[in-house]
């Protein structure tokens, strides 16, 4: 596996990213982005989860620590959240994490986004230009 | 060619395996019967067993289970994750019955062999010693923040003596000021020490919480390793931690998994530091406001300093010998009913068990300070952390401060011939 990964050049990294979707407008968006057939590259595993205030830094950091390469968490825009006040929260709880992340020096790899139901080619971009920028930082534990 | 390269490699994962192994050896003992056996069940543990007052928890009954061997149904019930390792058994045991110590081996044994997860269990999610296993890890770069540093210390990265800050930067993203307990340590240090303090940007955790809390050995036996390393490289011979756990797993963790780390590095609390400097005329204490009003206030004992260490080394009389001498100028020490050796426990150990029962003990911690003081101070960061936690819950605490040990004393403290470069400035 590492033999492997040493040889991947920057080039042809595969980079794999965890994506938190809240139920009821990212992941609709995600759905949209899908059924409208807008392209993004295949990197990212979706994680259905209620609201985007249920995301802990926590599991980033679980996540971090068994290699991903990359987070991004969305959410519905503020103010539209089903939840009434999860997104600020969400919001307010990862503004303090960055501090740790940067502490790792994993500021760059997660991200925090607003996606709603009906933003499915943005939420194509958003995926399309986070890709990218990992792609550009090279894997996490590279070799 | 490949086929010899797999071989070799094969080889060399054995040989780290085994290194593990002996190292694994030195801190865990897979014969739990062979531990208790003394005990003659005077049940004395369980009668002052700290979490036994807020919930069913009755060491010397398991004790008793285990040695009639029922250890698999001990270690299936999941009940040893309610042990808060505040060491009180010990304390009170007339066999010396290390319980807590058999606590950590056997939730070795619950997360290894039984696959047990203890989530549950968990304070913050566990966000904390996720932090310190990271950092175990080989690829992790650490870059901490260093903007906490007062502007008058010189710090640099070889020197004769080391500051090991600890986990204060990462706490800070939840609880406000943790970093003004390094800022206070760090400005006694400095103005007491000719040459520039180490103060490290990739300083990586002691491990104690994967140690005592999830008894993640593997972990812990990486980060001593490296820290180690670290300290190494530095040049230093004495470490100073404000920190108790931090100085509990310096003392004694580590020179059971490393011989030589004594022979290394005198370490140092800040409380022995302080107090060597005064006995040797030094400091001197002073009020910096010249009012005549007394102010009342108390000391924590925290368990790492009292009940942790070996009987002639524990931390309890210098600090009190400090505190008496503060009358002079306007402090007024008073014991809490809980005191020395006996004292309460904050309720979280390693970030296990943070819930009612936890709370609950700190409740009544709080109501003995409050009776006798209106500052509470400590010596663990994370007892001033846990108890402030609850204190803002309830407002009938809000007249009691609570602080960390050298955060109180920064101001109270005189230099007698401060360093050259703090009086220029
Ligand atoms: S106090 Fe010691 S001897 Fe007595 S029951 Fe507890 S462990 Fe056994
Ligand atoms: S360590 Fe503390 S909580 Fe655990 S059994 Fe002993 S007295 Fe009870
Ligand atoms: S429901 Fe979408 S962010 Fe709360």
């Amino acid at each position: 596996m590492s033999k492997s990964k040493k040889k991947l050049s920057k080039k042809d990294f595969h980079p794999n990213i965890l994506c938190f979707c809240c139920n009821w407008c990212s992941y609709a968006g995600a759905d949209l982005a899908g059924v409208s057939r807008f392209q993004y590259p295949p990197t990212i595993r979706i994680v259905r989860v209620m609201c985007s205030g249920r995301v802990d830094p926590a599991f980033i950091l679980e996540a971090f620590k068994d290699g991903i390469d990359g987070v991004i968490v969305t959410g519905c825009h503020i103010g539209d959240c089903h939840y009434l006040k999860g997104n600020e929260f969400a919001r307010d709880r990862f503004e303090r994490f960055q501090e740790v992340l940067k502490i790792f020096n994993l500021d760059k790899r997660f991200r925090l986004e607003w996606v709603s139901a009906s933003e499915g080619k943005r939420f194509a971009e958003v995926i399309t230009e986070f890709t990218n920028k990992i792609k550009k930082l090279g894997p996490l534990f590279a070799t | 060619m490949n086929f010899i390269v797999e071989i070799e490699r094969s080889k060399k994962a054995k040989l780290e395996a085994d290194d593990f192994d002996s190292y694994l050896r030195k801190i865990y003992e897979p014969d739990l019967t062979n531990l208790l056996k003394k005990c003659y069940q005077c049940a004395r543990c369980s009668g002052v067993c700290q979490i036994s007052k807020v919930q069913k928890f009755t060491p010397s009954r398991i004790i008793q289970m285990i040695l009639e061997g029922f250890e698999d149904e001990i270690i299936n019930s999941q009940v040893l994750w309610d042990c808060l390792m505040c060491n009180s058994c010990l304390q009170h045991c007339p066999k010396d019955i290390n319980f807590a110590d058999i606590v950590r081996i056997a939730r070795y044994k619950m997360r290894v062999k039984d696959i047990q997860n203890p989530d549950r269990s968990i304070a913050h999610k566990g966000i904390y010693p996720l932090m310190s296993e990271m950092m175990s890890q080989d690829n992790m770069e650490i870059e901490r923040p260093l903007d906490w540093i007062p502007k008058s210390c010189t710090t640099s990265d070889k020197g004769n003596i080391l500051y090991y800050v600890g986990c204060l930067p990462f706490f800070n993203y939840e609880f406000e000021d943790s970093l003004s307990i390094a800022e206070s340590t760090l400005k006694i240090i400095c103005q007491l020490e000719k040459d520039p303090v180490v103060v490290l940007k990739d300083e990586i955790c002691c491990g104690h919480d994967l140690y005592w809390g999830q008894a993640k050995f593997e972990s812990f036996i990486e980060l001593a390793k490296k820290n180690i390393k670290r300290f190494e490289e530095t040049g230093a011979t004495t470490i100073v931690t404000a920190c108790a756990e931090c100085y509990r797993t310096f003392k004694i963790d580590y020179p059971t998994l490393f011989e030589d780390f004594k022979k290394k590095f005198e370490v140092k609390h800040i409380i022995e530091y302080i107090f060597d400097k005064w006995k040797q005329g030094k400091v001197q204490f002073k009020n910096p406001n010249k009012s005549h009003e007394v102010i009342p206030f108390t000391y924590h004992d925290p368990c790492r300093l009292s009940r942790f260490l070996p009987k002639d080394n524990k931390i309890i009389e210098e600090v009190r010998e400090i505190f008496n001498n503060l009358k002079i100028i306007g402090y007024n020490f008073k014991e809490m009913e809980h005191n020395k050796e006996n004292s309460y426990c904050c309720g979280v150990n390693s970030w296990m068990n943070c819930n009612e029962r936890s709370k609950a003990l700190r409740y009544k911690r709080l109501l003995e300070a409050k009776a006798v003081g209106t500052k509470m101070i400590t010596s663990c960061p994370k007892c001033r952390m846990h108890l402030n936690c609850l204190k803002k819950d309830y407002d009938n605490f809000s007249s009691i401060e609570i602080l960390d040990f050298s955060e109180f004393l920064v101001d109270l403290i005189k230099i007698i011939e401060p360093n050259q470069t703090i009086e220029e400035n």
